[in-house]
């Protein structure tokens, strides 16, 4: 009894030690960019209708990702292939698409998966070792409105694993160069 | 404290600390447009296979307009690398070229026209395209084309028609701002071997190269492509190794490379070559008919050259012993063939242009002019409307005239194109009085440098990259080539190509030009080329000619070369070298240098370029006083100490860096920085050489000497720390591994 009350101090001590704490390992979690909310989009649109409903490939609207470091957004014209045969009118979404496409405005998405500064990252060589698109980008094809969202968290710590999981190099020099 | 108190304190710092730490987002500091991605209309070129596009252009003008190619993808320009095609570089590139992409990508890159809040505050408001046109042709119809002066830096060959016309219509004066030590060298080139193209030594060919402190590697007039023949000097040839002297007072990255560096006192130069002349003369090593055009040029004869310009009397001046001089002089004709080159310090004396035309004419005597492995002259530019008019060219004595005559209101308008005269002038000159006393000032830099922020008016120029021009680089390959600059990715911000407002303005005050567009005018002059009917390019019409000239990046004719004539009159005195100030009062001599990264100081805006070390010291983004081992002991100063370095015209503190290279008696300084506009990479920070020196000038060119003041040292006691690689990791022995070999100084 004698010691009651440093024990009392030094444990109410460590609970004040471990607000900050837990803090910090909180905003490390809120901020982690699989917490994040779906961003909004200029024009919201549904994967899910062109993958799952069409049953196209993502490399038909993608289609540098097997080729080339980056995976690319489709040019307007491609997109308006098919959608100068469907009808736009009464559907705001697409009424945005045909409207850039005449008025000749490139549209400036939100990035969702966004690339840490001072990294390299090579779409082509991840599908040619065997990779799915879906292995980093989850199942985009079921994500509809109003739009895509980051399911793996795609940091250093993330990537270094995955390369140790399947032998992939991990020196510096393979991702900053 | 009481228990309590302390518990609430220690929860409430640390959560708070916590929460406001939270309430950054990721990405902080990081432009908006970074977190987009953009989807085109139509699918780039480049991405209908998922590879990177290469388009030829060329380098800027003062970088000598070589070929250039650079990387696109997604509609950005992310690389820059030399055009393998094009004559004299070969693939080659520098630094400076690489930066290119970072003017195009510069943060404090004008986004359009503005007009000033008040002349000098460097507040600008932006303003429309029209309402900026109108105002400055209203200003020309106001002032009369005869009242107002165009000052530019180096024009691009295309720019320099179109200026042409714009001058025909409107009468305006045209000025041009360039170093002086190319001021001086074409003064020499002109008067010794008749062609106003600079020449370039066939150094692939060389045996022997000498060079009078031209900082031929690194800067000067052509260092991709003398850096690249330099290799082929070196290695290029199995067995046979060119052999390299260099004569100069600094120990520079361009004299570290020679197999023996010469170290002499400033501006002696012209003195050395004479005495060179004379071992050639009476020893008989080369024949006596040679000597007549040197002597002619000189105002020299035979007597004269014999009995003032012995060894031995110039060994007394020179800081180099009789027995050095005459090893020169013999490693000239012992190797052959042998090229002379002369530059940089050696033109920057108050005899400068004596030492570019004594040295340059060692070339006469060697009969090395115009052959293999000896200096090739340059052709002029195929077509005449691609000359830049040398009159145009000021030297520091004319400048201080034009000046005069803006201040007393006898010219009351001013153009000012990417040149920088308040900065690249010393302030004697009265560059940035005249602007103020101005009634217009009007600026086209991309850039708010020193002269810009004096401006009403800023109509920003197009980057390098996103504009279309024809360049005859200057010097040439040693025969006629001009290269095509194109724009390889469309325009980043709502700036004008500084060609298309000159048309536009000529337009607007009813006279107006040939082209229609900067890119008009460039295309036009590229199918006269096809006309001439000769070079690379063979096309069955326009449009193939274009489309291949494009795509080459420029049209070359290997069989136009260029040819000279001798001199026949004097056309400079010997003289010996002055220096401002009292030997006894200031000891040292101040020896201020261009930088290979930054070089004057109209770079220091690209922090590619400021992070570039200095070779020799290593040393980025900042000034230093660069002293001789022996100084620094007798002063007790070591890397680090900062000094005041006083001249007769100023006083500045610098960190002093320690040269166990130096020559003791000198001491150094790089151009290029103390800058108080520029952008937030070059303001602030170090000191202009060109504030400290004396305005002394060249008599005979009427150039500044910058390299003819003297100084003095003083220790302040402070230390600061030099930002450097050299000696910041300390070098370690591995005890089995004997490598690095300590010797001592006496050993």
């Amino acid at each position: 009894m004698r010691y009651i009350r440093l024990i009392l101090f030094v444990l109410v001590v460590l609970v004040v030690m471990a607000i900050p704490l837990a803090l910090v390992l909180a905003r490390t979690y809120f901020l982690s960019p699989t917490a994040q909310p779906v961003k909004a989009q200029p024009i919201q649109f549904p994967h899910q209708v062109h993958v799952q409903a069409i049953g196209l490939d993502c490399t038909y609207c993608h289609r540098n990702a097997t080729t080339s470091a980056q995976a690319t957004l489709p040019a307007l014209e491609l997109c308006m292939q098919c959608h100068k045969i469907i009808p736009s009118q009464g559907r705001p979404e697409l009424e945005k698409l045909v409207a850039a496409f005449q008025q000749n405005q490139p549209i400036l998405w939100n990035k969702v998966h966004q690339l840490p500064d001072h990294t390299h990252f090579v779409h082509s060589v991840h599908l040619s070792f065997g990779f799915q698109c879906s292995t980093c980008h989850g199942d985009v094809g079921a994500m509809g409105k109003p739009g895509v969202k980051q399911v793996r968290d795609l940091r250093m710590g993330d990537c270094i694993t995955c390369h140790q999981q399947n032998g992939a190099r991990t020196d510096c020099s393979v991702c900053h160069y | 404290m009481r228990r309590r108190d302390f518990l609430k304190v220690a929860a409430t710092s640390a959560t708070g600390a916590v929460l406001f730490a939270g309430c950054g987002r990721i990405g902080d500091g990081v432009p908006e447009t970074e977190f987009k991605i953009a989807q085109p209309v139509y699918t780039p070129n480049d991405w209908a296979f998922g590879r990177d596009a290469w388009f030829a252009t060329a380098a800027p003008p003062d970088q000598g307009g070589y070929g250039l190619i650079v990387r696109v993808f997604e509609g950005r320009a992310k690389k820059v690398d030399g055009n393998p095609d094009f004559p004299g570089v070969l693939g080659k590139s520098d630094a400076r070229a690489q930066a290119l992409v970072q003017e195009l990508y510069h943060p404090d890159r004008l986004a359009g026209p503005q007009r000033a809040a008040t002349r000098g505050s460097g507040q600008f408001q932006p303003i429309s395209w029209d309402s900026a046109l109108q105002g400055v042709a209203q200003i020309l119809r106001d002032a009369g084309g005869e009242r107002a002066v165009l000052i530019t830096t180096r024009p691009s060959s295309s720019q320099a028609a179109i200026i042409a016309a714009f001058q025909r219509v409107t009468g305006i004066r045209h000025a041009i701002l360039e170093p002086d030590e190319l001021v001086v060298l074409r003064s020499a080139v002109r008067r010794l071997f008749g062609v106003s193209t600079l020449p370039i030594p066939d150094l692939a060919n060389a045996s022997f190269l000498l060079n009078f402190g031209a900082e031929f590697l690194h800067g000067w007039i052509a260092p991709v492509q003398l850096a690249r023949a330099y290799g082929e000097f070196r290695q290029g040839r199995p067995g046979q190794r060119g052999l390299y002297y260099h004569v100069g007072p600094r120990l520079s990255a361009t004299a570290a490379n020679a197999d023996r560096w010469f170290p002499i006192v400033p501006g002696t130069e012209g003195l050395i070559a004479l005495a060179i002349a004379n071992v050639l003369l009476t020893e008989g090593a080369v024949p006596r008919d040679r000597f007549a055009p040197y002597f002619a040029a000189l105002g020299l004869d035979e007597a004269r050259l014999t009995n003032d310009y012995s060894p031995e009397r110039v060994a007394t001046t020179s800081g180099l012993t009789a027995e050095q001089i005459r090893e020169l002089a013999h490693a000239l004709v012992e190797h052959e063939p042998a090229v002379v080159i002369a530059g940089t310090n050696a033109a920057a004396s108050t005899n400068g242009l004596f030492n570019l035309v004594a040295t340059l004419g060692l070339n006469l005597l060697l009969d090395s002019l115009n052959q293999p492995g000896g200096l090739l002259l340059n052709p002029e530019p195929p077509l005449p409307e691609l000359r830049i008019a040398d009159d145009a060219i000021l030297t520091q004595r004319q400048w201080a005239e034009l000046f005069q005559q803006i201040q007393s209101g006898t010219i009351s308008t001013v153009l000012v194109y990417r040149a920088n005269p308040v900065y690249a002038l010393p302030p004697a000159t009265g560059a940035a009085e005249a602007l103020r006393a101005a009634q217009h000032v009007v600026s086209f830099s991309p850039f708010v440098d020193e002269t810009t922020q004096l401006a009403d008016i800023v109509l920003p120029d197009q980057a390098w990259l996103e504009q279309w021009g024809l360049e005859v680089p200057d010097p040439g390959p040693g025969f006629a080539a001009v290269a095509v600059r194109q724009p390889v990715v469309q325009p980043f911000v709502d700036a004008r190509a500084f060609g298309d407002v000159l048309i536009q303005l000529a337009t607007q005050l009813g006279q107006p030009l040939p082209w229609a567009s900067q890119e008009e005018a460039t295309k036009t002059l590229a199918l006269q080329l096809r006309r001439l009917g000769r070079g690379n390019i063979q096309a069955a019409d326009d449009k193939q000619f274009l489309v291949t000239l494009q795509a080459q990046g420029g049209w070359w004719d290997e069989q136009s070369r260029g040819s000279g004539t001798v001199p026949s009159s004097p056309v400079v005195q010997p003289r010996e070298p002055s220096f401002a100030g009292d030997s006894a009062q200031f000891p040292y001599l101040l020896v201020p240098y261009p930088l290979p990264s930054i070089g004057y100081g109209e770079l220091a805006h690209l922090p590619w370029l400021q992070a570039l070390p200095e070779p020799i010291s290593t040393n980025v983004w900042q000034s230093w006083v660069e002293v001789a081992q022996r100084t620094a002991d007798e002063l007790g100063l070591s890397t680090g100490d900062v000094v005041r370095l006083i001249t007769p015209q100023a006083t500045v503190e610098l960190p002093v860096y320690v040269n166990p290279a130096g020559q003791p008696g000198l001491v150094a300084i790089p151009f290029g920085q103390g800058h108080t506009a520029l952008g937030r990479y070059a303001e602030g920070r170090g000191v202009n050489p060109l504030t400290l020196v004396a305005p002394e000038n060249d008599s005979d060119a009427g150039t500044l000497a910058w390299c003819a003041t003297r100084c003095r040292i003083e220790k302040t006691g402070r230390r600061a720390r030099l930002a450097r690689f050299e000696g910041m990791v300390p070098a370690f022995q591995l005890e089995e591994f004997p490598i690095v070999r300590v010797m001592a100084p006496s050993a």
